[in-house]
């Protein structure tokens, strides 16, 4: 039996590895990624977490709904990437700002 | 009733009239109108037409036609005697570049006067008798370039507001006291004035009280008022000034309108004034006469001659309405208004004939003045003979119409003073004595003017000079037929059986003196025809007249008893010190104040100048600049690159974080 310390130690290593690329990165896809990694290490904490509801499955389901609405949230962001690119010719997060003041 | 309004009606537009002809036709359909009212009306019940004008609170003020004896008798006389001067000027003012202007002041002129006569509410005869005063100011005005004119109107004007000035104080009492201000509720026969009782000091009608001082108080401003319109004493310096107007025009308003209109309103308040206000008009009415008579006497100019005399016969009929004889008052102003008209308008002709002389021979000298004249009854007969009789009736001669009259007010203030005795004796014989002196004056008028030979015939030929034209000389002619004693009695010596008289309740509060009726005409008139003969010796040649020019009161006289000279250094000249006294305060205090009151705003300007500057100023800078700086400071996170963002939201949630675990620990 795998202890949840390991779980949990994979999971926030995760978080922190997708963290870092959305933060550090020059690319647009990559930060999207990045946001994976983050989003794949809060599923692993429910699924690890899931061994306390075994009647239920409650962690088990959670984590195929977040997986489908990542799917789902992956899709939309990619379209929006497409048309940033369309629109700038660039998806250097750094280099659209266009929000500044 | 429907012939009254005719009469309003036709005479209105004549007040917008054009030409002269339409003028005539106006005032001679009012002439007619008046005329026919008149025979209508004479000694019947009076007539009183009202309607409501406004209303005020609860109080409405009615406004109407008041045909009594006194107003059916005026209606005649004013129209009369303005149609005789439109004809008249139809000649006299021929060629005149303003005439239209004139017909106009003439006719609103007539219309005041004629609407003065009819009012039956003392707010309307206010306004009439300020619209007289108006377009009395406007004709003697009328030749406004000249300079004499303008000041003589503005004389006029002045001295007739003093006047308005009582008439509209005496409004103002009779109206508080009685709240109406109509004639017949207030003078009618049980009116309120007759029913008014004064007790103990206090003057009482119905339910309202008051000292019984305003009563006299009213009177004498109601006197007031008559005072300037009449220009009696001490108000009379207007009317030898007014004579700068045209002649026409000063005929106009001597004989029949302004200055009728004072008498005129004494009559129709009449029961209004009590024994002491009597007694004043008496003295006052003495005192013009007698003064305007010594004055007369040493003019030179004919128009200011005549117009002494006016204010001396003006003073006549004052004095006999304060002595209690209205109705031999009203009758000399009938009279008189013939008369003097007649005067007027012969020295009109005169002063036409010398001053069409003067154009023609170029020669500078004073048309007006009779030292120029002589010998003018050869070549103006005419008017010689009519302004002979006009003359013999101003003297007061049997058989002419100023006999009658004359004689009634004298013998009247006779009777009067007999019945009160004392120091009132005075008026009676300074009056007689004024009647002397218009003898003497008036004849030294006409000799000087038609007798002995023409004084400028060394300079300039007579055959220049020649009767009046022939509208001029008609009216002359009517004028005199009029002076003769017929038109007004039967008996040229009673002046009792005069219609007029017999038209008017008599003044019952005096016995009649059978001794006076003989004994003053008499003396009157003997003394009358010696002094006129004196004046044939002294004036009817061309042989030097006594000069007096070195006697004092010669020259007190020619100076009019320097009334013009008093006014002018008491009023006039004090009112100009007291204005630069004003203008000096106005410099020195006043606008001190007020520089002062400027540099101490400028001081406080100053201070807060200096505050708003440094504090407020300062603050709101204060303000603006931390606004400012914390904006950039701001801006700086505003960097547009999102992953910068989230650094800041990461630090910020483990920001919280930390502090939220610590503080649980702690």
């Amino acid at each position: 039996m795998i202890p949840l310390a390991h779980f949990m130690l994979i999971s926030a290593a995760l978080f922190c590895i997708g963290l870092y690329a959305v933060l550090s990165k020059r690319n647009a896809i990559m930060i999207l990624i990045g946001i994976e990694f983050m989003l794949n290490a809060a599923i692993l904490n429910f699924v690890a977490f899931g061994k306390y509801d075994k009647l239920h499955m409650g962690g088990q389901l959670f984590a195929l709904f977040a997986i489908v609405l990542a799917a789902a949230a992956v899709a939309v962001s990619l379209a929006i990437i497409l048309n940033v690119y369309t629109y700038y010719k660039n998806i250097d997060p750094t280099v659209i700002d266009q929000l500044r003041d | 009733m429907p012939l009254l309004t005719f009469f309003i009606n036709v005479f209105v537009p004549g007040k917008f009239t054009r030409s002269g002809f339409c003028a005539i036709a106006s005032i001679a359909i009012s002439l007619l109108c008046s005329l026919l009212i008149f025979i209508a009306m004479w000694n019947q019940p009076f007539i009183h037409v009202q309607t409501n004008w406004f209303t005020i609170g609860s109080w409405s003020l009615n406004v109407g036609i008041l045909l009594n004896n006194l107003s059916v008798l005026m209606l005649p006389l004013v129209s009369g005697i303005a149609l005789l001067v439109h004809i008249y000027s139809t000649k006299y003012m021929q060629g005149d570049p303003y005439l239209h202007r004139y017909w106009a002041y003439l006719g609103l002129f007539c219309f005041s006067m004629l609407g003065l006569v009819i009012a039956d509410n003392l707010l309307l005869i206010y306004i009439c008798w300020e619209l007289v005063g108006f377009s009395s100011y406007l004709l003697i005005g009328f030749w406004f370039t000249r300079n004499a004119a303008v000041q003589a109107n503005k004389k006029a004007f002045i001295m007739n507001r003093l006047g308005d000035i009582g008439f509209l104080t005496g409004i103002m009492i009779l109206f508080s006291q009685f709240q109406t201000l109509d004639v017949i509720s207030l003078f009618g026969e049980k009116g309120l004035v007759g029913n008014a009782i004064v007790t103990g000091g206090v003057w009482t009608s119905g339910l309202h009280h008051m000292p019984a001082g305003w009563l006299t108080f009213a009177g004498l401003a109601f006197f007031l008022g008559a005072v300037a319109k009449s220009a009696q004493f001490p108000l009379h310096t207007w009317l030898p000034d007014a004579m700068e107007g045209p002649t026409s025009v000063s005929s106009l308003i001597h004989a029949a309108t302004m200055v009728a209109a004072g008498v005129f309103l004494l009559a129709r308040i009449y029961p209004l004034f009590n024994d002491t206000v009597l007694i004043v008009i008496a003295a006052t009415g003495a005192f013009t006469a007698f003064m305007a008579g010594t004055i007369a006497l040493t003019q030179n100019d004919i128009k200011r001659i005549l117009a002494f005399s006016t204010i001396s016969q003006l003073g006549f009929m004052i004095l006999a309405m304060g002595v209690g004889a209205s109705a031999s008052s009203l009758f000399h102003l009938g009279t008189h208004a013939f008369f003097k008209c007649l005067l007027f308008l012969g020295a009109g002709a005169i002063i036409h004939e010398m001053a069409h002389l003067k154009e023609k021979t170029g020669l500078d000298y004073d048309p007006q003045d009779i030292r120029n004249m002589g010998g003018l009854r050869k070549y103006m007969p005419v008017t010689f003979v009519t302004m002979a009789i006009a003359s013999l009736a101003l003297i007061a001669i049997p058989l002419t119409s100023g006999y009658l009259s004359k004689d009634a007010i004298l013998i009247e203030s006779f009777e009067w003073a007999e019945g009160k005795g004392g120091w009132y004796r005075l008026v009676p014989y300074s009056a007689m004595i004024t009647s002397w002196l218009t003898a003497f004056y008036i004849s030294r008028l006409i000799f000087k003017v038609f007798f002995g030979k023409f004084r400028l015939k060394e300079k300039v030929g007579l055959h220049h000079v020649h009767e009046a034209p022939p509208a001029m000389k008609y009216v002359l002619v009517v004028l005199s037929l009029f002076c003769l004693f017929p038109v007004f009695s039967l008996n040229p010596f009673m002046f009792e059986d005069a219609w007029v008289i017999q038209g008017f309740p008599q003044a019952d509060n005096m016995t009649r003196i059978n001794a006076f009726h003989t004994v003053v005409p008499a003396a009157v008139n003997l003394i009358s025809v010696f002094l006129i003969y004196l004046c044939f010796l002294w004036y009817g040649s061309n042989k030097p007249a006594p000069d007096f020019s070195k006697n004092g009161l010669f020259k007190f006289s020619q100076q009019q008893w320097f009334f013009d000279k008093a006014y002018n250094t008491v009023f006039v000249a004090g009112v100009l010190s007291f204005s630069r006294f004003l203008y000096q305060f106005d410099l020195i205090i006043v606008d001190g104040i007020v520089n002062l009151f400027g540099t101490i705003g400028r001081g406080f300007a100053r201070i807060s100048d200096w505050f708003d500057r440094n504090i407020i100023d300062g603050l709101v800078n204060l303000i603006g600049y931390l606004a400012g700086k914390l904006g950039k400071l701001i801006r700086k996170f505003q960097t547009g690159r999102l992953q910068q963002y989230l650094v800041t939201m990461l630090l910020i949630i483990l920001t919280l974080f930390i502090y939220k675990y610590y503080t649980a620990a702690i």
